[in-house]
C-alpha cells in the first residue's frame, strides 16, 4: 500500500513537472501577451525601456548561432565517427571513445571561459574585427560543445550496421569509398538525424558560452547572413537581463517569455526525435 | 594428389575492370596451393591443396568448424591474413591489378544468410555495378540475373518494392543474382540453402547447375545428399586440412581415406 | 609480421579519395578538443596545488581569493543534494512505469521525460526563480538551487533507471510471482539486488550533469561573494561554476586569470572524476 502509493506520486510528480514548468511561465508571461497581443515575436526591436519586445533578433540569433554550430560540427564529427568505427585500430577505440564521452562531459562555462580567452582575441586578430563578439564566435564555440555528442550517437549508429552488411557489399567489389556512401550512411542515418536533433537542442539552449562570446546586441544581423556581427540569442538574452528586470514587471515577463519559447521548440524538437525513431 | 595446373595466357586487356559478358571469355582456373590460416593461434587452415577445372560445381563439405567457411572468405579476400598461392590463371591473387575490391569482382561470394540492402529490388541487384550511369540503364542486367538466379518470375512486377519484403528464399535468390550481375568468374556459395524451404532450394540446385555451365563454382554445404545433386567434384576437409578430393559419383561409391569413409557412415570425422 | 601491424597495413593499404576526405574532416574533431584539455591544464598548472584546493577566501575583494575550497564544497553540496532529492522520484516513477502503468500511461511517460530531457537547463531556472525564489520566497538559496538542479537530472535517472529495469528479464520476476511474493517484495528483493550497481551509475553520471550546469543555478544559488559557507539550506552558496563565470568577465588581472584556469580545471577533473567512476562501476558489474 505505502509502495503504491510512493510510486504513483513520484509518477504523477514527476510527469506534473513539465506541465507546472510550463504553466508558471505562461501565467508569468501572460501580462506581456495581455497588453500586447502576440505579435511582439515577430518585432524586430527589443527596447525594454519603450516597451518594444521584438522577439525576432534573439530568435534570428539563435537560429544562426545553431545553424553555424551544425554546418562545421555535423561533417568533422560524423568524418570522425567514421574514422573511429571504421579505420581506427580496434585497440585505440575503447579509449578514444571514453575521452569523447569525457569531452561531452566538460561542462558549457569552462568553455566559456575558453571562448572568452581564447576565441575571442584569435577570432579578433585574425579576421581583423572590432570586436570578437560574434556571431561566428557563437557558432564555433556550440560546434566544439556539441562535437562529442554528434561523434559519440553517430559512431553508435555506424557500429550498429550490421557486419554481414558490410561483407555484402564487399564481397560485391564495392571499394571502401562506395561502400561508405551507398551502404553505412544510409543505414545510419536515422541515428545520425537523431544525433543532429539532439545537438540542435543543447546548441540551442546552451547559455552561458553562448552569453560571454555572442556580444549581447538585440539586432537583427545586417545583412541577415553577416555573421560577423555581435548579436543574441534567446539564452544569452535572459542570462543577460534576467539579473536587471525587476519582478512582476512586463520585461520581466518577456524575459520569462523567451523561456517558454525555448521550451517550446525544445520540445517540438524532442517530439521530431520521437517520431523519427520510432519509424526507424 | 592431383594438382591439375592448367597455364592460360592471361590477356591483360581483359583486366579486371571489364564488365562485358562472361560468355566470350575464356572461364577462370583457380588453383591453391598450401593454403594456410592462423586466427588468433588457432590452425583454421592448413596446407589445403586443390584447383578447380574451368567448369562445373566443387562442393566441400566436413563437419562444422573444418574451415570451410573460411576457405572461402580467404579466396575471397575478406579474410586476408592467409599464406600460401592462390592463383587465377595462373595470376597470384595478391598481386591482383586493383587489388582485393577488383579481385572481389571476379569472386562472387554468398553467404549463408541472405544479405539484402534495405533498398528495391532493382537496387539491389544493381548495387555491384560502379557509376550511376550503368545502374541506370541495367534493365536488361537486372532482368536476366533475375532468370539466372530463378527469380524473375516471382518479382517481375515489383522491382521497386523493398528488398526486405521478400522471403528468406527468395532474398538468398536475390543475393545470387546480384553476385551474377556483376558476372563474376567463379562463384563462391557458402551453405547457400541451409535454412531454406525445399522449394528454394531446388531452384538455387537448378540455377546452380545452370550457372555451373558457364564458370566454376565452389558450395560449402553439410548437406551431403546435395553434393550429390549437385555433380561434379567434391573435396572433403576436416579440421583445416583437405582429406579427400575426388569426382562427385566416385566420392560417394568408393571413398579412399578412412575418415572419409568413416565421415559418409557416420558422419563423425576425427581427423587427428 | 604482427597482428596489429598487419590489420594496421589492410586499413590503411589504399588512399581512396573517401578514406583521405574523412580524415581531414575527422582531424580537426580529434585534435581540437585533445588541444583543448591540454591548453587548460596547461594554464591551470601554476595555481594548482593543495593550497588552491583548499584554501578559503576571507569573502571580501572580488574574487582575490587564493583558494576555491568554498566553491567545491558548494558545487558538490549542491549536486548532492539535487541527487538526493530527484533519487526517490526516479526510482518511483521508473518503478511506477514497469510495474502498474497501463501501456497509455507507459507512453505517456516516457514521452515527457524525453521532453523533459530535451528542455534547455536555464528554463527551470527561469521557472525556480518565478516559483522557488519569489512565490515560495526561498530567496537565492541552496535549496532552491538544488530543487532546480533536481528537476535538471531528472529525467536522466529516471530513463536510466528504465534501461536498468528493461534489462531485467521477465521469467526472472515471473519466477518471484510464482513463488507468491508480492510486487514490494519482488522490487526490494529481486529488482533492486539486481540493479543497484546500474542505478548507482546512474546516480553518478547524474552527478556529473549537475556539476557541470551553470545556467539554472545562476539565479537561483549562488552568489559571487559575500558568502564563504551556507549556514543554513536557506543561504546563497558560492559554486565552482559561477565562479569561472564571473571571474571570465573580469578582465585582464593575471591573478584572476589563472584562478579562473585552475577552477576549470578542478570543475573538469571533478565531473571528470564522476564520469570515470561510473564507467569503472559499470564495468564491474560484469557484462
Amino acid at each position: 500500500m505505502i509502495l503504491r502509493w510512493w510510486l504513483s506520486t513520484s509518477a504523477l510528480l514527476s510527469s506534473l513537472t513539465i506541465v507546472l514548468v510550463l504553466g508558471f511561465l505562461l501565467q508569468s508571461s501572460w501580462p506581456l501577451i495581455q497588453q500586447q497581443g502576440i505579435a511582439f515575436i515577430v518585432g524586430d526591436e527589443w527596447y525594454p525601456f519603450e516597451s518594444l519586445y521584438g522577439m525576432l533578433p534573439a530568435l534570428v540569433g539563435t537560429v544562426w548561432a545553431v545553424v553555424l554550430a551544425l554546418l562545421i560540427a555535423l561533417p568533422c564529427g560524423v568524418a570522425a565517427a567514421i574514422f573511429c568505427a571504421e579505420l581506427l585500430p580496434a585497440q585505440l577505440r575503447g579509449p578514444m571513445r571514453f575521452s569523447m564521452e569525457l569531452m561531452a562531459g566538460v561542462p558549457s562555462v569552462v568553455y566559456g571561459l575558453l571562448g572568452m580567452w581564447v576565441l575571442l582575441p584569435l577570432l579578433e586578430s585574425q579576421l581583423d574585427l572590432l570586436t570578437g563578439r560574434t556571431l561566428l564566435a557563437a557558432g564555433l564555440l556550440l560546434a566544439l560543445m556539441i562535437l562529442p555528442t554528434i561523434m559519440v550517437l553517430s559512431e553508435d549508429a555506424i557500429r550498429a550496421v550490421r557486419q554481414s552488411q558490410r561483407e555484402a557489399a564487399k564481397s560485391l567489389g564495392i571499394g571502401w569509398d562506395a561502400t561508405l556512401w551507398r551502404v553505412l550512411l544510409p543505414q545510419a542515418w536515422p541515428g545520425i538525424r537523431v544525433a543532429t536533433l539532439l545537438a540542435t537542442g543543447r546548441a540551442m539552449g546552451e547559455t552561458v558560452a553562448v552569453m560571454l562570446v555572442v556580444g549581447s546586441i538585440d539586432r537583427i544581423p545586417d545583412p541577415f547572413y553577416n555573421f560577423l556581427q555581435p548579436a543574441q540569442t534567446l539564452t544569452s538574452r535572459i542570462g543577460r537581463e534576467m539579473a536587471e528586470a525587476s519582478i512582476g514587471s512586463l520585461h520581466w515577463a518577456a524575459l520569462l517569455f523567451c523561456g517558454l519559447l525555448l521550451a517550446a521548440i525544445a520540445m517540438g524538437l524532442s517530439l521530431l526525435t520521437q517520431r523519427k525513431g520510432a519509424a526507424a | 594428389m592431383a594438382v591439375n595446373i592448367t597455364h592460360k595466357v592471361f590477356a591483360q586487356e581483359e583486366s579486371a575492370t571489364s564488365l562485358k559478358p562472361s560468355q566470350n571469355q575464356p572461364s577462370a582456373v583457380l588453383t591453391v596451393k598450401k593454403l594456410a590460416l592462423n586466427l588468433a593461434g588457432k590452425e583454421v587452415l592448413q596446407q589445403v591443396d586443390f584447383s578447380l577445372s574451368p567448369t562445373g560445381v566443387t562442393t566441400v563439405i566436413g563437419p562444422s568448424g573444418a574451415g570451410k567457411s573460411s576457405l572461402l572468405r580467404c579466396l575471397n579476400g575478406l579474410e586476408n591474413r592467409w599464406s600460401g598461392a592462390v592463383k587465377i590463371d595462373g595470376r597470384d591473387i595478391r598481386q591482383w591489378p586493383g587489388g582485393w575490391d577488383q579481385l572481389r569482382r571476379h569472386m562472387g561470394l554468398i553467404a549463408q544468410k541472405p544479405v539484402v540492402f534495405n533498398t528495391s529490388i532493382r537496387t539491389n541487384i544493381c548495387f555491384g555495378l560502379l557509376g550511376w550511369r550503368q545502374r541506370r540503364r541495367a534493365d536488361e542486367l537486372v532482368k536476366t540475373s533475375l532468370q539466372q538466379a530463378a527469380l524473375w518470375d516471382e518479382v517481375r512486377d515489383r522491382l521497386d518494392t523493398p528488398a526486405t519484403t521478400l522471403s528468406v528464399g527468395q532474398q538468398q535468390r536475390l543475393c545470387i543474382a546480384r553476385a551474377i550481375a556483376i558476372k563474376p568468374k567463379i562463384l563462391l556459395l557458402d551453405e547457400p540453402t541451409a535454412s531454406l524451404d525445399p522449394r528454394s532450394k531446388q531452384l538455387i540446385e537448378q540455377s546452380m547447375l545452370q550457372l555451373a555451365q558457364e564458370i566454376p563454382l565452389i558450395c560449402v554445404t553439410h548437406d551431403l545428399e546435395q553434393a550429390q545433386r549437385l555433380k561434379g567434384q567434391v573435396i572433403f576437409m576436416c579440421d583445416g586440412q583437405v582429406i579427400e578430393q575426388a569426382a562427385s559419383h566416385q566420392f560417394f561409391n568408393q571413398p579412399q581415406q578412412i575418415e572419409t569413409r568413416e565421415f559418409l557412415r557416420w558422419n563423425v570425422c576425427d581427423c587427428d | 609480421m604482427s597482428r596489429f601491424s598487419q590489420q594496421y597495413r589492410d586499413t590503411f593499404n589504399w588512399y581512396t579519395p573517401g578514406k583521405v576526405l574523412v580524415v581531414v574532416l575527422a582531424l580537426p574533431a580529434l585534435l581540437i578538443p585533445t588541444m583543448v584539455l591540454c591548453y587548460i591544464f596547461w594554464q591551470a598548472a601554476p595555481v594548482l596545488d593543495w593550497g588552491f584546493l583548499f584554501g578559503t577566501a576571507d569573502g571580501i575583494g572580488f574574487g582575490m581569493t587564493e583558494g576555491i575550497f568554498s566553491q567545491l564544497v558548494g558545487s558538490l553540496l549542491l549536486a548532492t543534494m539535487a541527487c538526493l532529492i530527484a533519487t526517490p522520484f526516479a526510482l518511483g516513477t521508473a518503478l511506477y512505469y514497469r510495474t502498474f502503468a497501463t501501456p497509455w500511461q507507459q507512453r505517456l511517460l516516457s514521452a515527457m521525460f524525453n521532453m523533459l530531457q530535451g528542455i534547455p537547463p536555464i528554463v527551470f531556472g527561469l521557472c525556480g526563480l518565478v516559483v522557488l525564489v519569489n512565490l515560495f520566497a526561498w530567496g537565492v538559496s541552496l535549496l532552491s538551487g538544488a530543487v532546480v538542479l533536481a528537476v535538471v537530472v531528472l529525467p536522466l535517472l529516471v530513463l536510466n533507471t528504465l534501461t536498468t529495469l528493461e534489462r531485467i528479464p521477465k521469467e526472472y520476476s515471473e519466477a518471484g510471482s510464482a513463488l507468491g511474493l508480492t510486487q514490494g517484495a519482488i522490487i526490494l528483493r529481486l529488482w533492486l539486488p539486481r540493479s543497484w550497481l546500474q542505478l548507482l551509475t546512474g546516480l553518478l553520471l547524474a552527478m556529473a550533469r549537475a556539476l557541470s550546469e551553470t545556467a539554472p543555478i545562476m539565479f537561483t544559488a549562488t552568489v559571487f561573494s559575500g558568502v564563504v559557507w551556507p549556514d543554513s539550506i536557506f543561504s546563497p552558496v558560492t559554486t565552482l561554476q559561477t565562479h569561472i563565470f564571473y571571474l571570465a568577465q573580469e578582465g585582464n588581472d593575471p591573478l584572476l586569470t589563472s584562478i579562473a584556469w585552475g577552477s576549470a580545471a578542478v570543475l573538469v577533473l571533478l565531473v571528470a572524476f564522476f564520469a570515470l567512476l561510473a564507467r569503472l562501476l559499470q564495468k564491474s558489474g560484469g557484462h
